[in-house]
């Protein structure tokens, strides 16, 4: 089935965001940036949550673990940005294998608090290394480019949108969304839920990875509470859950909606603004309790009959 | 004993000093319908469950084509060939119909495109069509047994294990069950058949009959031989046997 609108759109929208530090100030790409950041992150921790069910309040930990990788390599070994970037990731992928092979026998709220557990254990750890400059952080040059950041995180962000795309479609997404319906009647069914779990964990921990080196060089200064960020976890979720959760196009949506909103707000009230933001969240998620993209689905659904 | 098809020996499992299942060792032959009865509490399910490999017995062991299964896990166990149904169905709610039963066909079809079409076949074998691109969440309960059935068919199991596939449903789906599963036995699939009670409809299509009660096997036989046994009669209290 051939959809050439869609791919046209997508096209068009990726021919935009490449252009866009040709044309726009400091400002926008700063706030292009963090959108696409926190979207990436949105899609790395919908694949294990989303799709899988396994609620996480640590993939932060990946991303982190990705920026001090990559700081240190760039820093201490004088790697190229790009290959030190690819090894956060890697790192991130070689932590998740054990840790995921421990934590995917939590289920539900246990693994959710398991998880940020590990994410504050993990934080603990890289923070105490001397290397990483204990709790002082890192200071990496400041010639790198904000643009490399920038490119580097869309490249991910599309990347995750194209994986997420793949999965829904896949054997390998219809097992994860069986094993998230009901693992035991999955495995009985046939399905290796232990793979199928891991190889999700996994593929949730190496996007944060990924991340993390691009907004070292974004930050060119790592420290604990910037990288190992509670709030960009939160955000990633909330835009996630506002999206809808499980669904290819819910963390891209949420992102884009809650952005929009925020930004719009901050502009007209800015004493109270995350009040206001707040309270709209709650609005929002009360009227569409499974997200906005499940809930147009239905509605064009109901249209077509 | 050549072709028994799976093997149950000696299996034992305690639940918080509970004896759910007490020395039981019985055997299934390729293609034979075995009915499994006892009253509620009896160990059928804990029995299905150990089979399944969703529980692991404390003593016994349990073997299908002659290869202990007993530490397997349970997708290991439904690829070597069993295949099983909830007693109390457990759809993938927000999975449509076909795809609840596509799951089970990956095993056979590597692609989700041919696993689809496997599984809109095995659908329409159950009298599902109408239905396949429906949530399995808004099924009715009898449709949502046939789900179950479908979901372990596609799995091309050589032995079927049925939790009580008779429970809940009028006299009359009760004979379409069962026609379907005199179908089964056709295909050369063997099925065991977890039922509460001693059904005429069950006496009709098993070729043998084993009884549990209180965790341990108390008879087995032919359907003819059952009804006269006095252990069972002294299990279900006298009841009428052969009627209901």
């Amino acid at each position: 089935m051939r959809r050439p609108l869609p791919i046209a759109l997508a096209v068009v929208a990726i021919a935009l965001l490449v252009l866009a530090p040709l044309a726009l100030n400091g400002y926008v790409i700063n706030l292009l940036y963090t959108t696409l950041l926190s979207v990436a992150l949105a899609y790395g921790w919908n694949l294990i949550s989303g799709y899988a069910g396994y609620f996480s309040f640590g993939q932060i930990a990946f991303f982190g673990l990705g920026a001090y990788a990559t700081g240190l390599l760039v820093k201490d070994l004088n790697w190229e940005w790009v290959l030190a970037a690819l090894a956060g990731g890697g790192v991130a992928c070689a932590l998740a294998v054990p840790l995921g092979y421990v934590m995917l026998r939590l289920r539900g709220p246990f693994f959710a608090m398991g998880m940020f557990g590990m994410a504050q254990l993990v934080r603990v750890l890289v923070t105490a290394l001397p290397a990483s400059g204990a709790g002082a952080g890192l200071y990496l040059s400041p010639d790198f480019n904000v643009a490399d950041a920038y490119y580097w995180t869309l490249a991910i962000a599309v990347g995750a949108i194209a994986l997420t795309f793949w999965v829904d479609r896949s054997a390998f997404g219809l097992r994860l969304q069986a094993l998230r319906e009901d693992e035991q009647v999955a495995g009985t069914l046939g399905v290796d839920v232990t793979r199928a779990k891991m190889a999700a964990f996994t593929l949730s921990a190496l996007i944060p990875g990924l991340l993390g080196g691009g907004y070292a060089l974004f930050l060119t200064y790592i420290e604990p509470d910037a990288v190992f960020s509670s709030r960009l976890d939160l955000q990633s979720i909330v835009m996630a859950i506002l999206g809808g959760v499980g669904t290819v196009w819910g963390p891209l949506v949420g992102g884009v909606v809650m952005t929009q909103i925020s930004e719009a707000l901050w502009a007209r009230f800015p004493e109270i603004y995350l009040m206001i933001f707040g309270g709209l969240l709650v609005v929002l998620l009360l009227l569409l309790p499974r997200g906005i993209v499940p809930a147009l689905s239905k509605l064009l659904a109901e249209r077509r009959r | 004993m050549s072709d028994s098809l799976l093997v149950v020996d000696d299996v034992s499992l305690s639940f918080g000093g509970v004896r759910a299942l007490a020395g039981v060792s019985l055997e299934v032959r390729a293609g034979e319908i075995l009915a499994l009865i006892g009253p509620n509490g009896a160990g059928k399910t804990t029995l299905f469950n150990v089979i399944s490999g969703v529980f692991r017995p404390a003593r016994g062991d349990v073997r299908f084509l002659g290869r202990s299964i007993v530490r397997a896990a349970p997708h290991r166990i439904a690829r070597a060939g069993i295949a099983r149904t909830y007693q109390v169905v457990r759809p993938f709610g927000r999975l449509t119909v076909v795809d609840n039963v596509a799951v089970g066909a990956l095993l056979h079809e590597p692609t989700i495109a041919r696993a689809r079409r496997d599984a809109r076949e095995i659908v329409g074998f159950v009298g599902l069509d109408a239905y396949a691109d429906r949530p399995a969440a808004s099924l009715t309960l009898t449709q949502r047994k046939r789900l179950e059935v479908a979901r372990a068919l596609a799995l091309r199991p050589k032995l079927l294990l049925l939790d009580e596939v008779m429970a809940g449903l009028t006299p009359t789906e009760m004979d379409g069950m069962a026609e379907f599963v005199l179908r089964l036995h056709e295909r050369g699939i063997a099925a065991v058949a977890g039922v509460e009670h001693v059904m005429r409809l069950i006496m009709r299509i098993s070729d043998r009959i084993v009884v549990l009660d209180a965790g341990k096997l108390i008879a087995q036989g032919t359907p003819e031989q059952i009804r006269r046994d006095p252990a069972v009669i002294e299990a279900y209290l006298g009841a009428p046997l052969g009627d209901g």
